[in-house]
């Protein structure tokens, strides 16, 4: 390609400089015919001849040699294969055509593109956030409630005659009641609004948190640098003893997990000596406006540190990669839980040394996402559920099992999806067990590095799902929850 | 608002002021009317006493109206009894929903008492 660009180039640049194909040609020492047929991209043009021809434009040969435009007739590619530019571009190859006759309108398109996308995900942003935001829903619901109050009311009043004086008084008291709260849902939501334009960049702390551990892709260099010279520390080792099984009777049933237990154990031991490291990376990173999102970060960011001295990176990848990422072998290898290992598991990005692309979701039975680190083609909300097919909630039907499919987007990403719904904290007498799920996801091209996409056929399982009910445009979805925002 | 008619209709709402009117329409209107506030008081009141017909909010506390509906429509003595559901959830999917659970007639808030009155007529049979 950059090849077919540089003959473009140089007509493009000859033209311009108003020179005949036969003056270059005599300044590069070649004939006229030949500089015709590089031009049309019929022959290469490279080392010493470039260097005469670029002499010859009164130019550098890095001018001509097309690398930066090949950069751009790439990205115009990618642009052209977005399902969601809807393959209009039919042949994506004419890019490198494009950027040599017309750079800077090809540079206007990749400005453009960009422009959209950065404002696509603000749309997902703000999406997830109308869809889910209780306040939003109880504020319509509550305006709704008094519409109809006061709809009701003055429709009575209207009707006039047959109305007792006590009924009168009645439904006007009915209509300033609702009148009043009326106003104050309004008012709530004027400010609501004008507070969300002031904070678009995050809503709540752990919206900041997301921010920063997605900023480092949920890998730290520094805190498993700092793990693995922890791991011989004394406290460290005895923490790090082999979790004791639970004797098997009922007054132990309020105690944590042996590997929960385990894991809080060194956390607690390599927390003093992690405590620079970690208040070095949280510091005053802009990610991170308050305090609060600043504590939520540094507790991340230990048992970051903790899981990194449980399952060392280069063993765990390794290990991870023989076993193809069997969680429960990988669990029992290092004597943590599955969640522990899932986690961990999705933090394999260390430059160079990565393991497959794992996207992570944790939500509770209600739906509430407790953590999560999306994949750049798998937006995953911030608030409330994703799309109802993900195993992440079917996964709650049979705790302890795995539940996997692959599952295609509208924008036909395809993606392999496994979840288990596993038990989190202490029993209290009475009490339903706590239930999480915990789901990996990677894309469906890293399905044959990971055990769990083993024996389903793709041609005929592969679910049709979304993202969020609200930007999904599967009308027919019998699991819809919601209407699409664009119908 | 028309001929008197007669009934017995129970009205399934929580929120007070929008009951004062239901109660009041349809009282004009010639009905018997009983209130409750929620969903198990309802289905136990149904079990009690006859009705000609229900107006059931979706939005309850506790039980929501879509349970109640199908609660009703496993009890052999209610299968059939009618129920004009009033909700202020207007999706498309609510109401899909509502139908497929066995209401026989769905108005939105904000509603017409008319449209309210002609409804629980219709389905009453009065």
């Amino acid at each position: 390609m950059a090849q077919a660009l540089t003959g473009l180039k140089i007509r493009a640049l000859r033209t311009e400089k108003g020179l005949t194909q036969i003056e270059l040609a005599r300044r590069a020492g070649i004939s006229a015919s030949y500089l015709n047929l590089i031009e049309c991209n019929k022959r290469p043009a490279a080392g010493a001849l470039l260097d005469r021809i670029g002499q010859g434009l009164g130019v550098d040969r890095a001018a001509l040699d097309g690398e930066a435009e090949q950069r751009l007739a790439e990205t115009l590619e990618e642009i052209a294969s977005d399902p969601a530019i809807d393959g209009r571009a039919k042949r994506p190859a004419d890019a490198g055509a494009v950027v040599g006759r017309h750079p800077d309108w090809a540079e206007l398109v990749v400005r453009l593109y960009r422009a959209y996308n950065d404002r696509h995900q603000a749309v997902l942003a703000l999406a997830d956030r109308l869809n889910r935001d209780p306040f939003l829903s109880e504020s319509v619901h509550r305006m709704l409630t008094d519409i109809t109050s006061v709809r009701s009311a003055a429709e009575i009043l209207e009707s006039g005659g047959a109305l007792s004086t006590r009924d009168n008084a009645r439904f006007l008291s009915i209509v300033g009641s609702a009148s009043r709260n009326l106003s104050a849902t309004a008012q709530s939501l004027v400010g609501f609004f004008e507070s969300a334009n002031i904070r678009v960049r995050s809503a709540t702390p752990m919206e900041h948190v997301d921010a920063f551990i997605f900023e480092s892709d949920n890998y730290f260099d520094r805190l498993e640098t700092l793990a693995a010279g922890l791991r011989d520390h004394g406290a460290v080792a005895r923490a790090m003893a082999p979790a004791a099984p639970a004797p098997a009777d009922g007054a132990t049933a309020s105690l944590p997990a042996p590997e929960t237990a385990r894991f809080r154990a060194v956390r607690e031991a390599v927390a003093p000596m992690a405590a620079d490291a970690v208040d070095g990376l949280v510091g005053d990173h802009g990610a991170l406006g308050t305090e609060e999102a600043r504590d939520l970060a540094t507790a991340a960011l230990h048992s970051y540190t903790a899981a990194a001295v449980l399952m060392p990176y280069e063993a765990f990848l390794e290990r991870a990669e023989d076993c193809r990422y069997d969680l429960d072998i990988l669990s029992r290898a290092f004597g943590v839980s599955y969640e522990q290992a899932a986690h961990r598991a999705a933090t394999l990005r260390r430059p160079g040394r990565e393991g497959v692309r794992f996207g992570y979701m944790r939500s509770d039975p209600s739906g509430y996402v407790t953590k999560r680190l999306p994949l750049p083609e798998l937006p995953m909300p911030r608030y409330g559920t994703g799309c109802p097919l993900w195993p992440v909630y079917g996964a709650f039907q049979s705790p302890g099992t795995t539940v996997r499919c692959f599952g295609e987007l509208p924008s036909t990403d395809r993606f392999l999806f496994f979840a288990r719904a596993v038990e989190k904290g202490s029993r209290a007498v009475g009490m339903p067990r706590r239930l999480l799920s915990v789901m990996l996801v990677c894309p469906g091209s890293q399905a044959h590095r990971v055990v769990y996409g083993d024996g389903i056929d793709r041609s005929t399982a592969m679910l049709p799902v979304g993202t969020v009910c609200r930007l999904c445009p599967r009308e027919d979805c019998g699991h819809r929850q919601e209407a699409p925002l664009l119908a | 608002m028309g001929s008197v008619a007669t009934g017995q209709i129970l009205i399934v709402e929580d929120e007070s002021n929008i009951v004062e009117s239901l109660r009041f329409i349809l009282e004009q209107a010639g009905f018997e009317v009983e209130i409750v506030s929620d969903g198990k008081a309802a289905l136990s009141r149904l079990r009690r006493d006859r009705f000609d017909a229900v107006v059931l909010d979706l939005m309850l506390p506790g039980m929501n109206g879509f349970d109640v509906l199908k609660a009703m429509r496993a009890d052999a003595e209610l299968a059939s009894l009618p129920v004009l559901v009033l909700t202020a959830k207007g999706q498309a999917q609510d109401r899909k929903t509502a139908e497929a659970i066995g209401a026989n007639a769905f108005i939105t808030k904000p509603f017409s008492n008319a449209e309210v009155v002609e409804q629980v007529r219709a389905l009453s049979g009065a």
